[in-house]
């Protein structure tokens, strides 16, 4: 019998389990294995996933990089870092031992011809010995300069088939940053699909692997009563709030080539927006929903240049306090340049040109260094069409705004006005609100995991597709080109406070003000 | 933390539960949030048991909020009807009190009859209903029937069952009536049917499954009463059923390929982590699969003796504790399919395994 092995039908016995979705066995490859990311979100990640047992008997991963490991050594420093960023911990002794059988590293350079020789060996032996049967996934945990390299070696050595009907498949998952400006985004996808066919490749955004994330399509379409009022009749603006109260925490080196626009708005927040702005995909299949989301991103309105500061605003963080700490300036983090014009805080006002939301204003701020850590979308409403109760004395009547946290305590709220019990007629703002720790106590999965079980099911609805990476490079590439030719330094804002003053008054310009998430 | 119960009036439950949440808000240093995604209604007869389903759903409602009540109705005890209230409170995120509130009522003579009106009155609308019935089923169907009316979900468990009339009347549950039987029996299975599930997750070991000739099925019983046989009955049922075997009335097993074996017995071992131990699948060439409990990692092993490969399979075993395996009933939001489908096969199988 071939090691290389058709898909048939799924396995009767995992009808009904809570582990119903359990993947075929592949050997996952991590290039980049002795990384950050691999310590501290893949392994753990794919520990967790054997925990919960929804990883199949026989799966294999394999580490890939230049540091000097055996299989033992690669197994012994993965149990470190999962013992120290596993979500389920401790981390149970036979679970592990079972995981770690399926561990396995190669070590060597990106452009070592024999290596890959060696990690083609050491797959075939994981389909002869744990039932891979040929399926592959590569993990490109590497700066986007390696892709090319990777893909080439796997290219040559016919790693990389991507057979018609029921093979043995393989697949390729690209981390952030999807390029710097159209350009090399174009260039890297060129360069992923001149190897892989765009159905075997899968980028990676971990904002889609949240769980509030994913209930913004529940919300809107599995619910008959939001749908209805989720337009530029109903809605008067939609505040996006990505906060974080860090700041550049030693990545200064690629911060001052990214700037918080590259690094939040281009993926995660353009995400966001189009997740809630997309209209009802004909069902829900990872193209049907994409080919939605993109539609959103092409009609994003282009930036008027001549007009760009009622638009768009930047800022950088001076030095001010945070979480009750003193914190220094931007221009003081380490392997950051004393003059840097680096934004850590962009506020955009942005439109969608079509016919659901003419008209209504899209406001979107994000920022390092900000009083908390929060992720937070708000639908505010238009009010009431006739102010009936507006004329009562002392009576103040408040929008109704829809709030979605994403992270951190998850959830949905609703406020309305209510009448304040007495004789007279005075009315107070209320929350109707859903938390998921209240409802669901369970603590959510991690991003990681998701995102890597969807892959070896060959799911890739929470990943982003080429278009839709060049789409939003497309509309953001002018605004970051004005901003770098520009001279003039970002506004300053003060470590600890909600941004510059040019963020109140993008919003006070429109007789509106951002929510305090 | 379940606090201090207050009597009060049955007739007036619901003023009551307004009260003790004014007071709650008022005199508490946390904010109280109040939450329920089910009702839960447990059903005991005795003292003993009330106050045990009590402890149980109390725990239950820090993971899944619920509004709880728990009956004690006996048509021996003297006439009487009385209720009380408490409120289940619980920190999330050391700031954040949770609660929900339990209500007891309390029936004996003729007032029993009186209880499911009770009951029915003071359900959240909108909330599923759970109904947990405690011990063996009552002979009286007209009875269940009565009581299980608004219920979404009937909840037993079958380790308790006396005889296999009980399987039976659940099958008819499932058959006639609206709501969905549940078992924490079939809980307790949740991790060796995903041990064995793990075992042929390889596609190359899937045929294998065609070609099943004998099930050896070890559980841990002192004595060999129905309860003690239900959960290994239960599991030959869901292998027949997921592979596709017949099962005759008289609980005969066939496949396309010939009749399968079933052989059940029983050895004295703790029953920390429920009933089994050892299940053993033959298959036509002679090769086996295993799976054991590892009662010291807390786990199960499970082999498959390959003709290209042997893997080991380690599946965790998860706290056995009821209020867990109450939890993990609740967190299901649907009928369980898959255990509607193996009770009607268990009932037919019980009559002869279990001889």
């Amino acid at each position: 019998m071939s090691v290389l092995e058709p898909t048939l039908e799924p396995n009767p016995l995992r009808e009904g389990l809570e582990q119903e979705r359990v993947p075929d066995p592949s050997a996952l490859v991590i290039f980049g294995a002795s990384g950050d990311l691999t310590q501290r979100k893949l392994v753990p990640g794919l520990y967790s996933l054997a925990h919960e047992g929804l990883l199949p008997s026989g799966q294999t991963i394999i580490g890939f990089s230049r540091a000097d490991h055996t299989d033992d050594s690669f197994r012994m420093a993965m149990r470190e870092a999962c013992d120290k960023h596993a979500r389920t911990k401790p981390v149970d002794d036979a679970i592990w031992d079972n995981f770690a059988k399926g561990l396995f590293y190669v070590a060597g350079e990106f452009d070592d011809a024999n290596a890959y020789d060696r990690l083609k060996a050491k797959c075939e032996e994981a389909d002869r010995a744990r039932g891979t049967g040929g399926r592959r996934i590569y993990y490109l945990a590497v700066p986007p300069d390696f892709f090319a390299l990777i893909c080439e070696f796997l290219g040559k050595l016919g790693m990389a088939n991507d057979p018609e009907g029921d093979g043995p498949y393989t697949r390729a998952i690209i981390e952030k940053p999807f390029g710097h400006d159209l350009q090399t985004a174009r260039e890297l996808n060129r360069v992923a699909v001149s190897t892989f066919r765009e159905r075997q490749v899968f980028r990676i955004d971990h904002y889609l692997g949240k769980e509030t994330v994913q209930n913004l399509l529940v919300l809107r379409f599995g619910n008959g009563i939001f749908e209805p009022f989720w337009n530029r009749q109903y809605v008067d603006h939609v505040q996006f709030t990505v906060a974080e109260s860090i700041g550049v925490e030693g990545r200064g080196n690629y911060f001052e080539t990214s700037g918080i626009t590259r690094d939040i708005i281009q993926n995660h927040m353009l995400q966001l927006v189009s997740l809630v702005a997309m209209e009802p995909p004909v069902e829900f299949e990872a193209n049907a929903v994409r080919d939605e989301k993109v539609k959103v991103l092409r009609a994003l309105r282009e930036f008027s240049m001549n007009d760009i500061d009622s638009y768009a605003v930047r800022g950088q963080y001076g030095e001010g306090s945070a979480l009750g700490k003193t914190a220094a300036a931007y221009r003081q983090e380490k392997n950051v340049a004393p003059e840097s014009n680096v934004e850590t805080f962009a506020a955009l006002k942005v439109f969608i040109d079509n016919w659901r939301w003419a008209g209504v204003p899209f406001y979107l701020r994000t920022g390092k260094r900000l009083p908390k850590r929060v992720t937070d979308i708000s639908i505010h409403f238009r009010p009431a069409p006739y102010a009936l109760f507006s004329r009562m004395e002392g009576v103040r009547t408040h929008p109704n705004i829809l709030a979605i946290r994403i992270q951190p305590d998850e959830g949905i709220s609703l406020k309305f006005d209510s009448k304040v019990p007495g004789p007279a007629v005075r009315t107070a703002p209320v929350t109707m609100e859903f938390r998921y720790a209240t409802s669901f106590g369970a603590e959510p999965p991690e991003a990681y995991e998701r995102l890597l079980l969807d892959t070896m099911l060959g799911d890739s609805t929470l990943f982003a597709r080429r278009d839709e990476v060049e789409t939003a490079w497309e509309w953001l590439d002018p605004l970051l080109k004005k901003w770098e030719a520009d001279p003039a330094s970002p506004e300053l804002y003060p470590a600890g406070t909600w941004g510059p003053e040019g963020a109140d008054a993008l919003l006070e310009r429109d007789d509106r003000r951002w929510r305090r998430p | 933390m379940n606090e201090a119960e207050v009597s009060v009036d049955y007739a007036s439950i619901e003023k009551s539960l307004a009260e003790l949440w004014r007071s709650e808000n008022q005199s508490n240093e946390h904010a109280i949030t109040r939450a329920a995604l089910w009702n839960v209604v447990a059903h005991t007869g005795t003292q003993k048991d009330q106050a045990y389903a009590s402890e149980v759903l109390s725990a239950a409602a820090a993971v899944v909020p619920q509004r709880t009540i728990v009956i004690r109705s006996d048509p021996a005890e003297p006439e009487e009807i009385a209720a009380w209230i408490s409120a289940n409170c619980h920190l999330v995120g050391g700031e954040k009190q949770v609660c929900s509130e339990e209500i007891t009522i309390v029936a004996g003579g003729e007032a029993v009859h009186r209880v499911s009106p009770l009951v029915s009155a003071l359900l959240i609308p909108d909330m599923p209903v759970a109904f947990w019935w405690l011990g063996d089923l009552p002979s009286d169907e007209s009875y269940v029937d009565f009581l299980l009316s608004p219920a979404d979900r009937l909840i037993v468990d079958s380790s308790h069952f006396g005889s296999v009339s009980d399987l039976v009347l659940l099958s008819k549950v499932a058959r006639n009536t609206g709501t969905a039987p549940a078992d924490l029996n079939w809980v307790r299975l949740e991790e060796w049917r995903a041990a064995a599930a793990m075992m042929f997750d390889p596609i190359s070991a899937r045929a294998w499954l065609q070609t099943i000739r004998r099930v050896r099925i070890v559980g841990t019983a002192t004595t060999r009463t129905f309860g003690d046989m239900a959960e290994s009955i239960l599991f030959a049922a869901w292998l027949s059923a997921q592979v596709g075997h017949t099962v005759t009335a008289d609980g005969g097993v066939q496949s396309a390929s010939g009749p399968i074996e079933y052989a059940l017995t029983t050895e004295a071992r703790q029953r920390d982590f429920g009933s089994l131990c050892h299940v053993e699948i033959e298959f036509a060439d002679g090769k086996t699969a295993t799976i054991d409990r590892d009662d010291d990692r807390h786990v199960l092993v499970a082999a498959l003796d390959g003709k290209e490969h042997t893997l080991d399979c380690v599946t965790r075993m998860r706290s056995q504790d009821v209020q867990n395996l109450i939890v993990r009933q609740l967190k299901r939001p649907e009928a369980d399919r898959v255990f509607l489908r193996t009770i009607a096969i268990a009932a037919k199988l019980a009559k002869r395994l279990a001889a």
